[in-house]
C-alpha cells in the first residue's frame, strides 16, 4: 500500500525536508528550534482544521476549542494526577475527539455558515468553563510548569518529539485523504446533494470527519503542552480559531500542505511583529481583508476559471493518487 | 416494481404535485411527459427522497419508501440523474463514478487503504459502457455539457440500480448528442436489464423509445399507458399535444 | 447552588424581572443581527464589536456633556448613530464590493472587521473599565414584591417592546421595510423589479448595526464597559438567532426571552457558572427542534 506513495516526487521532497529538520538542532540557535517546534504544533493544528474546511467544506470556525481540550486534558492529567505520561498524552486527543463529536452532533444539522455560527457559540461554553473554573483549571492564569517527561523536556527533546509526531500525523492524514473515505468526503464537498443520491449518509460522513479532525487537533494540543509546559484559556479562544482558519486560507485550502505554509507564515509574523506592537489582532484583520480582496485564488485555492486554465495540471495531480 | 399512488406536494400555496399516479413494471422504459411546471421534476424528487410528500404513497416492490431520506432510497435500488448537470466538479471523471461504486460496495468509510486500488475494475467497466474511458482523468468540471450529462448517468450506474431515474437526460443537448444519449439509454436498458424512468420534452424521443408514457398536467396524472393509447387519448390531445 | 439561602417567591419574581430586562437588551442587539442575517444571509460577526463601540461611544458622549442626565439622553441618541456611521463607512468602502462573491467571503470580512474594530476600540478607549450613571430620573430603585428593583431596568422593560413594535411597524408598514422583507425571501425578484440591491443590502446592514449600537448604549449604565464585551454578546446573539429561527424577528424575541431568563435564574442558582444555564436551554431546544423554534427565512 505504500508503494505508490514512495514513487511520488513529492515524497522525495518531503523526505529531504524531514532530514534537514532532523539535523536542524545542530546548526540553529535554540530560539529558532523553539520557534520551529511552535510552527510544527500550529501546522498540525491547521492541517487538522483543513480536513474539515478544505477537504470537507465544513466551516469549522471554532477548531481551537478542540486544541484546547486536548491541551487541558493532557496538561491537567500531568499536573494533577500521577498517571503515566503516555496515558495523559493519549487522553488528550481522545477527549478532543469526544468534544468534537458532542458539538458536531448539534452543529451538523445546520448548513454551512450557520454550522460555523453555532459552533462558535457552543465552543465558547468550553472556553468559559476553562476560564471560570479556578479550582480545576487555574482560570485566567492557567497552569504553568506542567511536569513533562525528562526525555522530551529539553528544547531539543521536545523539538524531536513534535517533529516525529507531526510526521506520523501528516502521513496518516495523507492516507485518509487518499482513501475511499477521503474521496467520498471531497465528493461531499463538491456536491452534497448528489452524494446523498448515490447512497452516502452525508451528515454521518461529515460527523466522522469532524471527529477525526478534532482528534488530530487534540494531538496538536498535547504537543503544545510538551513545547510550552503550560495551559491557559487563550488556547480555546476564538481569535486563535480564526487565526488557524486564516492559515488554511492563506496557504491554500484545497491543497494538502497549504496549511503548513500558512502556519509557518502566520506564526513567524506573530512572533516577530508581536515584539513591536500589541495590536496583533488588528494586523490579523488587515491580513484577512487583503486575502479576501487581493488573493481570491490563494483564498479559494481553487476557482473555476483557474480550473479550466490549468486543467491538465490538476488532472495530472489527481492521477498521481 | 414502482407504484406511486395519489401523491401530493405543495410549497406554501403552490400545489406542485397534486394527485400523481405512476406504475413502473420491471424491465420497462417509462417516460413522464407534461408541459413545463407540470411537476415532473418534483415528482422525481419525491420518489428519490429529496423532497417529502405531503400525502400519498410511493411503493418500491410493495414497500412504502415515501418517508425515507435519499441515501436510504438509493440503497434500496433507485439511482437517478438530475436535470441540471450534477457532478463533482473538482474530482476526476474516474473519481466521480468511483465514489458511487464505493458507496454501493459499502466501502466509503475505509480509512487507510488508497482509493486508487479499490473498485478500479468496476468503475472502469462503467466508464467503458458509457464511453467516457478516454476522459477518465479529466476533471468533471471541465467536461462539455453533453459529457457531464453522460457522466451523471455513469455515476447513477455505479449504484447498480434496479430502477434508474433520469430527469431530462437530453436537456440542452444538440440533436446529435440527443440521439447518442437515447441510444445509450436504450442499450443500457437492453444489455443490463435496467428499468428506466425518465422525463423528456422531445415528443419524438419519447414516443420513439418509451414502452409506457405517463402524462402530467398541473401536478396531476392525466393518463398512463403505451404510446398508442396515450397518442389517442382525447384528454391528452386537448391538454398537451394540442398546443404543440 | 450552595449559599444556603431559601429562595423566596419574591426573589424569583425579581429574578424573572431582571431576566426580562436583560432579554430586552439581548433582543435589541439580536434583532439587528437577525435583520442582517435575513437580508444578506450572513451572520455579521462584527455585530458584537459594534455593540461594544456603542457602549464606549455612549460613555464618551455622556462624559462630553458632564456625565449628567442630558449627556445620557444625548448618548442614547448619538451613540447608535456613531455606530451606524462606522458601519456605513465599512459597508460602502469595502463590504459592498463582496456582494457578488461567495457567502464565505462576506462572513470572513465580518470576521476581519471584528478583529480590526476590537483593536481600534483598544487604541481609542484603552483597556480600562468605564461606567456610566443613568440619568437622575432613572436612578435608584422601586419596590416590587417587597424587593428593590432598579428603575433603569424598568426603563429597559419599556423600551424593549417599543423597539419591537417599531421594527414590526417598519417592516410591515413602510416601503423600505417591505423591500427588505421581500429581499430576505427572494433577492432576485427584488433586483428584477428595478431596485438597487446593493443599497438594500447597505440599508439593512446599517440598520442592523444601528440596533447593535443602541443595545450597547442602553446596556452601558448596567455593566462596566470594557473590552471583551463584544465577544460575550456575539456568542449569545448567535445562540439566540439559532434557537429562535434564523433571520426571524419574532424568533429573536423569543430566543432573547429564553436566554435572558435562564441566565438570570442561573445567576440566582449557581453564580459562578450561570453561563451554563442558557446553554442548557439551547441544547434542549436544538435537540427537540434542530432548526429553531420559529420558521427561519431560509
Amino acid at each position: 500500500m505504500f508503494g505508490e506513495l514512495i514513487r511520488q516526487k513529492s515524497f522525495g521532497v518531503s523526505l529531504a525536508v524531514f532530514l534537514v529538520l532532523l539535523l536542524a538542532p545542530s546548526f540553529l540557535p535554540r530560539f529558532y528550534i523553539y520557534l520551529l517546534a511552535v510552527i510544527f504544533v500550529t501546522a498540525l493544528l491547521a492541517m487538522s482544521l483543513n480536513l474539515c474546511v478544505g477537504h470537507g467544506m465544513l466551516f469549522q470556525f471554532h477548531h481551537g476549542v478542540f486544541y484546547g481540550v486536548g491541551a487541558y486534558t493532557a496538561g491537567l492529567l500531568l499536573a494533577k494526577t500521577s498517571i503515566p505520561w503516555w496515558m495523559a498524552f493519549v487522553a488528550g486527543p481522545l477527549a478532543a475527539a469526544f468534544a468534537g463529536l458532542l458539538i458536531g452532533l448539534f452543529c451538523i444539522r445546520l448548513n454551512k455558515l450557520y454550522f460555523g455560527m453555532l459552533q462558535i457559540s457552543l465552543g465558547s461554553l468550553i472556553w468559559a468553563i476553562a476560564f471560570r473554573w479556578y479550582g480545576l483549571t487555574g482560570g485566567d492564569d492557567g497552569i504553568h510548569g506542567i511536569p513533562i517527561p525528562d526525555f522530551i523536556a529539553s528544547t531539543t527533546g521536545s523539538y524531536y518529539f513534535v517533529l516525529i509526531v507531526l510526521g506520523i500525523c501528516l502521513f496518516l492524514m495523507y492516507l485518509i485523504l487518499k482513501s475511499p473515505f477521503g474521496s467520498t468526503l471531497q465528493a461531499i464537498r463538491d456536491n452534497p446533494e448528489r452524494c446523498a443520491a448515490v447512497g452516502i449518509h452525508v451528515r454521518h460522513h461529515q460527523l466522522k470527519t469532524i471527529v477525526i479532525a478534532t482528534f488530530f487537533g487534540g494531538v496538536a494540543g498535547v504537543l503544545f503542552v510538551v513545547v510550552e509546559g503550560s495551559i491557559f484559556p487563550d488556547l480555546l479562544f476564538w481569535v486563535l480559531s480564526l487565526e488557524i482558519f486564516i492559515m488554511c486560507l492563506l496557504g491554500g485550502w484545497f491543497t494538502f500542505a497549504g496549511p503548513i505554509l500558512g502556519a509557518a507564515i502566520i506564526v513567524s509574523l506573530r512572533t516577530f511583529v508581536g515584539t513591536y506592537t500589541e495590536y496583533w489582532t488588528l494586523i490579523l484583520g488587515v491580513i484577512l481583508i487583503l486575502l479576501i480582496f487581493f488573493l481570491p485564488e490563494g483564498i479559494m485555492g481553487y476557482n473555476y476559471r483557474q480550473l479550466f486554465r490549468s486543467r491538465t495540471k490538476y488532472a495530472h495531480d489527481s492521477q498521481m493518487e | 416494481m414502482l407504484r406511486v399512488e395519489d401523491l401530493h406536494k405543495s410549497f406554501d400555496d403552490f400545489k406542485a404535485v397534486n394527485g400523481a399516479h405512476l406504475t413502473v413494471e420491471s424491465g420497462q422504459l417509462v417516460a413522464v411527459i407534461g408541459p413545463n411546471g407540470a411537476g415532473k421534476t418534483t415528482l422525481f424528487n419525491l420518489i428519490t427522497g429529496q423532497l417529502q410528500p405531503g400525502r400519498g404513497r410511493i411503493l418500491l416492490n410493495d414497500e412504502d419508501i415515501s418517508k425515507l431520506p435519499p441515501h436510504v432510497i438509493c440503497r434500496k435500488g433507485i439511482a437517478r440523474s438530475f436535470q441540471i448537470a450534477n457532478v463533482f466538479p473538482r474530482l476526476s471523471v474516474f473519481r466521480n463514478v468511483q465514489v458511487s461504486v464505493l458507496s454501493q460496495q459499502k466501502l466509503s468509510n475505509k480509512l487507510f487503504r488508497p482509493a486508487s486500488q479499490i473498485a478500479v475494475e468496476e468503475t472502469g467497466r462503467i466508464l467503458e459502457s458509457v464511453g467516457l474511458v478516454d476522459k477518465k482523468m479529466d476533471l468533471a468540471g471541465s467536461l462539455s455539457h453533453g459529457d457531464k450529462r453522460i457522466l451523471e448517468i455513469a455515476i447513477a450506474l455505479g449504484n447498480e440500480p434496479e430502477l434508474l431515474i433520469l430527469d431530462e437526460p437530453t436537456a440542452g443537448m444538440s440533436p446529435d448528442e440527443t440521439a447518442t444519449t437515447m441510444a445509450l439509454i436504450q442499450r443500457l436498458a437492453a444489455d443490463q436489464g435496467l428499468t428506466i424512468l425518465f422525463c423528456e420534452h422531445d415528443m419524438e424521443v419519447v414516443f420513439g423509445t418509451a414502452q409506457s408514457i405517463m402524462v402530467m398536467q398541473q401536478g396531476g396524472t392525466i393518463v398512463q399507458g403505451d404510446p398508442q393509447t396515450v397518442r389517442h387519448n382525447t384528454e391528452v390531445q386537448e391538454a398537451y399535444l394540442g398546443d404543440e | 447552588m450552595e449559599g444556603g439561602q431559601t429562595i423566596t417567591l419574591a426573589a424569583l419574581s425579581i429574578t424573572l424581572l431582571v431576566g426580562l430586562s436583560r432579554a430586552m437588551i439581548l433582543f435589541i442587539v439580536t434583532s439587528g443581527l437577525s435583520f442582517v442575517l435575513g437580508v444578506l444571509r450572513v451572520p455579521n460577526v462584527a455585530h458584537g464589536s459594534l455593540y461594544m463601540i456603542g457602549a464606549f461611544a455612549a460613555y464618551s458622549i455622556s462624559a462630553l456633556f458632564g456625565s449628567g442626565s442630558v449627556g445620557f439622553w444625548l448618548a442614547l441618541i448619538f451613540a447608535p448613530l456613531v455606530v451606524a456611521l462606522i458601519s456605513l463607512i465599512a459597508e460602502r468602502s469595502l463590504f459592498c464590493h463582496l456582494y457578488e462573491r461567495e457567502h464565505l467571503m462576506l462572513l470572513l470580512f465580518t470576521f476581519a472587521l471584528m478583529l480590526i474594530l476590537g483593536d481600534l476600540t483598544k487604541i481609542v478607549w484603552g483597556a480600562d473599565y468605564r461606567s456610566i450613571m443613568p440619568p437622575s430620573l432613572l436612578q435608584g430603585f422601586v419596590t416590587i414584591f417587597d424587593s428593590p428593583f432598579p428603575k433603569y431596568n424598568l426603563f429597559l422593560l419599556i423600551i424593549g417592546p417599543l423597539v419591537a413594535i417599531g421594527l414590526w411597524l417598519f417592516s410591515t408598514k413602510t416601503k423600505m421595510g417591505k423591500i427588505a422583507r421581500a429581499a430576505a425571501v427572494d433577492m432576485e425578484m427584488v433586483g428584477a423589479i428595478g431596485i438597487n440591491v446593493s443599497w438594500v443590502f447597505a440599508f439593512a446592514f446599517v440598520l442592523g448595526c444601528l440596533l447593535a449600537g443602541l443595545g450597547g448604549a442602553l446596556v452601558s449604565p448596567t455593566i462596566s464597559v470594557t473590552l471583551g464585551m463584544d465577544h460575550d454578546i456575539i456568542i449569545e446573539a448567535f445562540l439566540i438567532v439559532t434557537i429562535g429561527g434564523l433571520g426571524n424577528m419574532w424568533g429573536a424575541l423569543v430566543g432573547s426571552l429564553i436566554f435572558g431568563i435562564t441566565q438570570s435564574f442561573g445567576v440566582l442558582l449557581w453564580p459562578q457558572f450561570a453561563i451554563v444555564f442558557p446553554y442548557l436551554a439551547v441544547v434542549i431546544i436544538l435537540t427537540l427542534k434542530p432548526t429553531g423554534l420559529l420558521k427561519s427565512v431560509w
